[in-house]
């Protein structure tokens, strides 16, 4: 999954089909059964779809999409992430993904992380409780 | 990407990227406090976990965790006593409070069960509404807990909001300034709940369940340790006592009722219901504490006088098979007591009790026959009559009276035996305590009856004789085994022996024994049973059958070569058989000191005796026979002239000593006489066997060959005997049978006496070859140590008497075969 920088407010393709698909599936959600994908969003608009196992690595994440305590978030499978940026919510991703990938495995290639990037994806790593 | 890397410095994160205007601590807590009341009053929907979670993250990140910690824990504080306790509170009615009598009106006990149900259910609802808010509460605060309970040793913001819960609602006064606490009501109100529905009421398990639930998540303190848990503290403590005056109460009450049965049921009813109760209403960890407070109190406690209650107990069971009460006691006394003394004691009482009874029969049917028979003799010395009358009476019923209690004993006792196998099986599952138990109260009452082994041995004998004919092979089987394990209770397996030999010796000689086959197989089970040596002898009596077989075949043959062709030869079976073997003495009836001189055989017999005599001896050297005329039996050709010169003639099938008595009338002119003096005086048969022979053959009605004058039915000295030319009988073939000669029957008194003496001497001498056997081996023993050893050689043969040993002992070394070495203690020596 790779994030984009908004161009004139328009999402990516990709980005906007999954959501079309995540969107269709919101009146599931408010039924009873949560859905299979959640929403990210960054604080600068960038919104990110993924599997809501992926997503739950993240202990703040589990918890604000516990289905029992019925916070918005919960409510709604998306969460608003007002402390990240985009670029920072998309390396997030992007590792929530590749520990998905690559759970109960050894010898796991190395996540490529751009330096540039560490401190804020510590700060994050901090806040999300990964 | 190396000229990327040199592009891309590390960017400092930016800080406060949000904004800083909310950077105080102040403003974050407006709003998390606001959040906070919003979750409370359950209003989260509309939250944004995020920002609740932002905000606390922020207030941790300014250093102000600590103070956020407080607050919130004041916040909850205050909301539980201002909200949460108000409602508590209001729910608890009046009745709950009142004081407890566990006899209540039943209006009254519906009325608080209504309240109780009511309260249980509000506090159920705050609890677990608690629960919730405490539970988004801490996700919210996550991340102060994080840093707040990972470096100081302060408790997780949950963990104190629940011992809020406990000190503000729980431990709050039911009502202001009263004295019962949230909890005292709680806990009345949950074990008025449980005695109800053990008093049979329905009542709502969930709600109990859902308080108790609440009781276990809560703990005394802050460590949360598994054991202090409120529940485990306060609640069980409480609820074991009150259990434990309950059963006590029930106890009392069935042992009042006075039905084991009632008991029984009850009791496994209680069980079945406590761990129900312990599954689903209360916690799983009650359960063996309770079933321990049943056992103590119901069971325990009660067990022994439930299983000897009159009229319905233990006893009453047995006689009446009831084996599902039984089985039940038996698994309520397994409960209490891996032995289940009580059960045993009585089930053991009652064997003997039984067996006494048995025992009792047996001997009351043969002393009254005893003393009829002695009645009947009427001043007849010397010899016991018993054996004739019986055998003399035309009666239906020839069998000696006695040996058909023995038999009777024999199969009440295995009918018994059946009894309490079935018992122990279906209702004691098969316990292997209870049924060594069992064989050893056998054993006891069989071994009182100092006539058992004669009886069992009597049993055999008959089923041997006769009982197997038209039976199968497998229903004999049964029934010696069934003879065997009466085997195995008997302690003086020697004394058995001998009567078993005894009675085998007249079923071979006389070919009574109606199946080889049956006697092989009763010896292979005896040999199993008690072991080799054992059988030994009775073995060799066997082969010695089948060697005289042959003998008599070889001398058959050789007769028919070397006889006189004109001389009318007469055949012979001969039985040769080793006297230390057969019980030779029993055979002979010759009473003690008396020596008995060989009959005289009437010269046609006396020729064939010295021809097989030769003929033994030319096979083996060096034998003697001595000849035994009294097992023996002839087939007689005899001509009777009838006073109008007609003949008449009769095989005749007699004993050995008839015959004699017979051909002795054969050198008497008709129409004379001898007396009895006479008679024995030329054949010199022992004098109680020519009784029980002349009987035979002048008394009995059918068999009259020989008259007697006076007719009467005791043989005095002085009758006379003459031949009786007018003899009657409508076969051509009849059997005279010596009376009490043929079967086995149970010994009268002296015969018994003889046994047990001659048992006595055996013993003797056994044990004196056990005690040489030791020494011979040790050398050098202490007298107990010798005493035991003795004592664990013979055990499998009899038990013998201490006294006996000892005598024997004494005897030895004044036989120099031992000696005494020391005095202190006592110890012998072999001497070689």
């Amino acid at each position: 999954m790779t994030a984009h920088r908004p161009r004139d407010g328009r999402l990516p393709a990709e980005d906007r089909r999954l959501r079309d698909l995540h969107d269709s599936t919101r009146s599931n959600i408010m039924a009873s059964t949560p859905s299979e994908y959640v929403t990210l969003v960054s604080c600068d608009g960038f919104e990110f779809i993924l599997p809501r196992s992926a997503a739950c690595v993240s202990g703040t994440i589990r918890r604000m999409l516990d289905p029992s305590s019925k916070f918005s978030e919960a409510l709604t499978g998306r969460c608003v992430l007002e402390t990240l940026t985009g670029i920072v919510l998309e390396k997030v991703c992007e590792y929530l993904l590749y520990n998905e990938k690559h759970k109960d495995q050894a010898n796991v290639p190395d996540m490529d992380i751009p330096p540039e990037l560490c401190l804020e994806l510590l700060m994050a790593a901090d806040y999300l409780d990964t | 990407m190396a000229a990327m890397r040199a592009r891309n410095k590390i960017r400092a994160p930016r800080r406060g990227f949000a904004s800083a205007k909310t950077d105080d601590f102040d403003s974050s807590w407006k709003v998390l406090s606001a959040s906070l009341t919003e979750i409370n009053t359950k209003n989260a929907s509309a939250l944004s976990f995020e920002e609740i979670y932002r905000s606390a993250y922020r207030i941790v990140l300014m250093m102000r965790g600590d103070d956020l910690y407080e607050k919130v824990k004041a916040l909850e504080e205050d909301w539980l006593r201002n909200n949460v306790q108000k409602q508590v509170t209001e729910s608890i009615s009046a009745s709950l409070t009142r004081s407890q009598g566990m006899v209540e009106m039943q209006d009254q006990s519906n009325e608080r069960r209504a309240a109780g149900e009511r309260f249980l259910g509000a506090l159920k609802a705050r609890w677990e509404d608690h629960q919730l808010c405490m539970g988004m509460i801490t996700d919210v605060l996550m991340y102060m807990d994080r840093i707040i309970s990972a470096d100081r040793t302060k408790p997780s913001i949950y963990v104190v909001a629940m011992a809020l819960f406990r000190d503000n609602v729980l431990r709050a006064a039911a009502r202001p300034e009263a004295d019962p606490t949230v909890y005292d009501v709680l806990e009345s109100t949950i074990l008025f709940m449980i005695q109800l529905e053990r008093n049979g009421h329905i009542i709502e398990r969930p709600l109990v369940r859902h308080c108790i639930q609440m009781l276990e998540g809560l703990y005394e303190n802050m460590t949360e340790e598994e054991s202090s848990k409120l529940y485990l503290s306060v609640f069980e403590p409480s609820f074991l006592r009150t259990s434990t005056e309950f059963y006590q109460g029930e106890g009392r009450r069935l042992i009042e009722i006075g039905d084991a049965t009632t008991f029984c049921r009850v009791t496994s009813q209680r069980i079945s219901e406590e761990q129900e109760r312990c599954r689903y209403t209360l916690s799983s960890m009650t359960e063996p504490k309770i079933l321990h407070i049943l056992d103590e109190e119901l069971i325990r406690k009660n067990i022994e006088e439930v299983v000897q209650l009159e009229g319905t107990g233990v006893r009453h069971m047995l006689d009446h098979g009831q084996l599902d009460g039984l089985r039940s006691v038996y698994q309520l006394n397994a409960r209490v007591d891996p032995k289940k003394e009580a059960l045993i004691k009585v089930v053991n009482k009652r064997i003997i009790e039984h067996g006494k009874e048995i025992n009792a029969s047996a001997l009351t049917s043969a002393q009254g026959q005893a003393l009829s028979g002695k009645s009947a003799e009427d001043g007849k010395k010397g010899e016991k009559g018993e054996k004739g009358e019986k055998g003399e009476k035309p009666k239906e019923k020839p069998v000696n009276q006695q040996t058909v209690s023995a038999i009777q004993w024999v199969d009440d006792i295995l009918a018994l035996k059946r009894q309490f196998d079935t018992v122990w099986e279906t209702s004691f599952l098969s316990d292997q305590g209870l049924q060594s138990s069992i064989m050893a109260s056998f054993a006891d009452f069989i071994n009182i009856n100092p006539r058992s082994s004669e009886y069992l041995s009597l049993f055999f004998d008959e089923n041997l004789k006769k009982g197997i004919k038209g039976k199968t092979e497998n229903e004999i089987d049964a029934l010696l085994d069934n003879g065997i394990t009466l085997l195995r209770y008997i302690k003086d397996k020697d004394l058995f022996e001998t009567y078993y030999k005894k009675h085998l010796s007249r079923r071979l000689l006389m070919k009574r024994a109606s199946s080889m086959d049956a006697e092989r197989q009763m010896i292979s089970k005896m040999k199993l049973e008690v072991g080799n040596q054992f059988t030994q002898r009775i073995e060799n009596m066997f082969k010695d059958m089948t060697i005289s077989e042959d003998l008599s075949a070889g001398y058959k043959a050789h007769a028919t070569q070397t006889a006189d062709p004109d001389q009318k030869r007469i055949d012979l079976d001969i039985n040769v058989l080793t006297s230390t073997m057969w019980p030779v003495e029993m055979m002979t009836n010759t009473k003690d000191g008396q020596v008995q001189l060989p009959c005289n055989f009437p010269k046609e017999i006396e020729s064939l005796k010295q021809s097989f005599e030769k003929f033994y001896m030319s096979k083996h050297s060096g034998r003697k026979l001595s000849w035994q005329a009294g097992m023996g039996t002839a087939d007689i050709r005899a001509t009777f002239r009838r006073a109008n010169g007609k003949t008449q003639r009769y095989e005749l099938n007699v004993s050995t000593y008839a015959l004699i008595i017979l051909l002795l009338f054969n050198d008497l002119p008709d129409g004379e006489s001898y007396t009895f003096e006479e008679i024995q005086a030329r054949t010199r048969i022992p004098n109680n066997d020519l009784i029980r022979n002349l009987q035979s053959l002048a008394v009995a009605p059918k068999t009259r060959v020989l008259k007697k004058e006076p007719m009467s039915k005791d043989v005095k000295p002085t009758d006379q005997f003459s031949f009786n030319s007018d003899f009657q009988s409508q076969f051509v073939k009849v059997r005279i049978g010596v009376v009490s000669g043929g079967s086995n029957k149970a010994e009268n008194q002296d015969q018994r006496k003889d046994t047990e003496k001659k048992i006595n001497e055996e013993r003797g001498s056994t044990i004196e070859a056990a005690i040489v056997r030791i020494m011979k081996q040790r050398k050098k023993l202490i007298h107990s140590q010798l005493m035991t050893e003795v004592l664990a050689q013979l055990s499998a043969r009899f038990v013998p008497d201490v006294n006996m040993v000892k005598r024997r002992i004494e005897s030895l070394i004044d036989r120099e075969y031992l000696e005494r070495v020391g005095e202190e203690p006592p110890t012998y020596g072999y001497v070689a």
